[in-house]
């Protein structure tokens, strides 16, 4: 039997956006004879009333423009920002990928940032040694893995987020774009990672604005537009016939 | 499999057992600041007793020199007395920029926020706990007393700690919302060190008012037990005891109650 592993009911977000905030004493008395210098309050409605569930290892692309509120939904599910109303239920652990190199500190090594990494996911370090093999060697970074971080490159530092990821059995995996950025040879085995996982029961939602990657990888999509659910469809993945449009809900 | 609800009501009534899940991210940031702090310095981490040891023989050369103190032991009681003020000012200045400091990770992934502020005190014990072993060490050779009342000095100890838990607490927190805290509290912690009978004895105070400011210091009570314990070798008064114990629940009771109402929208801010 399927269960849920990400249920959004009714989430709504709403940042308070602040023009000229006033940080210091000299704005702020400026502020008092100048109006373009004043602070203005804007409510700045992120999401609107999402609703969607996602069963134990299906797979969920967010579709939608730059500022759509694909990525703060991503925030809510990850339980870093807090819905203005609504809830999220999740159950599992959750592996938010959702800018690259998450925990990273440029002055440590690769290695060392492994473990620090890893412990943000709330993993003991005797845990990730078992795994450390596996998370080098996916990363290709062996060589490397002695040096500081402030030496990678942005392909580098993405390939050792995904290897911790990746390697730390997310039961609900949250990408955001990242399938998007490094070399066509890792992107491959990042995809196929994917896969693999997948197979054993994860959950993946998947932030894309492309539509052939969700088409690939996806069972369901959602769409966004300023911050509301336009469109919702279920895609059926066939082996044969990969990527065929069911009709749109 | 664990399960988590998110929503702007769900208190967050999770236990100890949440943060002992996360017990190594705790000692992995305590490492990582000390490797990082110490990085390419040929001493490391003996640099921690740097500061504490000039202090000493400074304020040693300026009271028993320049003004004659009427202290015996002298280096004893500014040992003491210096250690716990530095303790207390390194670890309340640099708790205001726990979590600034810390956005890149607050903002990327979710894990219990406490456990920033909670790694910014263990890593400032760490550095402390060597200055206490050399505390440890010259004691008797400074003219300290072994006396029964010594084994009384962790518990003094720990209240202590408790008591600046809870003001670093308040101060990560405030710190998100009013970016002027670290420059205030620098400059409070210049002023709060003449406030403490740190260098001095209360009862070479003449001014009632002085008196009464320096007795209005919580840290004066906690001087006086740590004063009691390592340098008259006597039991502290119950009225210490107490009145520091006052402090420590009031200080914890602020710092929580800011931090579990704060927390929550903190990524927000940052």
């Amino acid at each position: 039997m399927a269960q849920h592993a990400v249920i959004v009911e009714h989430v709504s977000k709403e940042f308070i956006l602040r023009h000229n905030r006033a940080m210091g004493l000299k704005t702020r008395f400026l502020a008092l004879f100048y109006k373009g210098k004043r602070e203005r309050r804007e409510h700045f409605q992120a999401l609107h009333d999402v609703s969607f569930t996602v069963e134990q290892g299906e797979a969920l692309g967010l579709l939608g423009h730059n500022g759509s509120g694909k990525s703060t939904l991503l925030q809510i599910i990850a339980g870093i920002l807090q819905p203005t109303a609504g809830r999220v239920v999740t159950h599992g652990r959750i592996a938010p990928l959702i800018q690259l190199g998450v925990g990273f500190s440029p002055e440590l090594t690769g290695m060392e940032n492994i473990f620090l990494n890893a412990s943000l996911y709330g993993f003991r370090n005797k845990d990730i040694k078992t795994r450390l093999k596996a998370i080098i060697e996916f990363s290709e970074l062996a060589h490397f893995i002695d040096t500081p971080l402030k030496n990678y490159s942005s392909g580098m530092q993405m390939r050792l987020g995904f290897s911790v990821a990746a390697h730390l059995d997310p039961d609900i995996l949250l990408a955001d774009e990242i399938l998007a950025v490094g070399d066509q040879a890792f992107q491959d085995k990042c995809h196929d990672k994917i896969a693999e996982l997948r197979r054993n029961g994860m959950t993946l939602i998947l932030v894309s604005h492309s539509r052939e990657q969700v088409n690939k990888f996806c069972d369901q999509f959602l769409r966004l537009e300023y911050g509301r659910v336009v469109e919702t469809g279920r895609l059926e993945q066939n082996p044969k016939e990969s990527a065929r449009w069911l009709t749109a809900l | 499999m664990q399960t988590s609800t998110i929503a702007p009501s769900s208190a967050s009534a999770v236990g100890f057992a949440r943060y002992w899940q996360y017990r190594d991210l705790v000692r992995n940031l305590v490492t990582m600041n000390l490797k990082v702090r110490y990085q390419g310095a040929a001493l490391g981490f003996l640099w921690s007793l740097g500061n504490p040891l000039a202090l000493i023989a400074l304020y040693d050369i300026v009271f028993t020199h320049i003004f004659r103190t009427a202290l015996h032991n002298y280096v004893l009681y500014l040992v003491v007395g210096v250690l716990h003020y530095n303790l207390f000012a390194m670890t309340v200045t640099q708790s205001c920029e726990s979590l600034t400091g810390a956005s890149g990770l607050l903002q990327k992934i979710y894990f219990p926020r406490i456990l920033i502020p909670a790694a910014s005190l263990l890593f400032n014990l760490v550095l402390w706990a060597v200055a206490i072993f050399v505390l440890v060490a010259l004691y008797p050779f400074l003219g300290g007393v072994y006396h029964w009342g010594l084994l009384l000095y962790p518990f003094a100890l720990l209240l202590y700690i408790a008591f600046i838990w809870g003001l670093v607490l308040a101060m990560s927190v405030l710190q998100v919302e009013f970016r002027d805290l670290k420059h205030m509290v620098e400059i409070a912690m210049m002023f709060l060190f003449w406030l403490t009978p740190v260098v001095y004895d209360l009862t070479t105070i003449h001014s009632a008012l002085f008196k009464a400011i320096i007795g209005l210091n919580p840290l004066t009570q906690f001087f006086d037990l740590f004063h009691a314990l390592l340098y008259q070798g006597v039991l502290p008064q119950w009225s210490n005891v107490l009145a520091a114990g006052v402090w420590t629940l009031v200080s914890l009771a602020v710092g929580m109650t800011l931090f579990h109402r704060k927390a929550r929208m903190l990524v927000e801010e940052l």
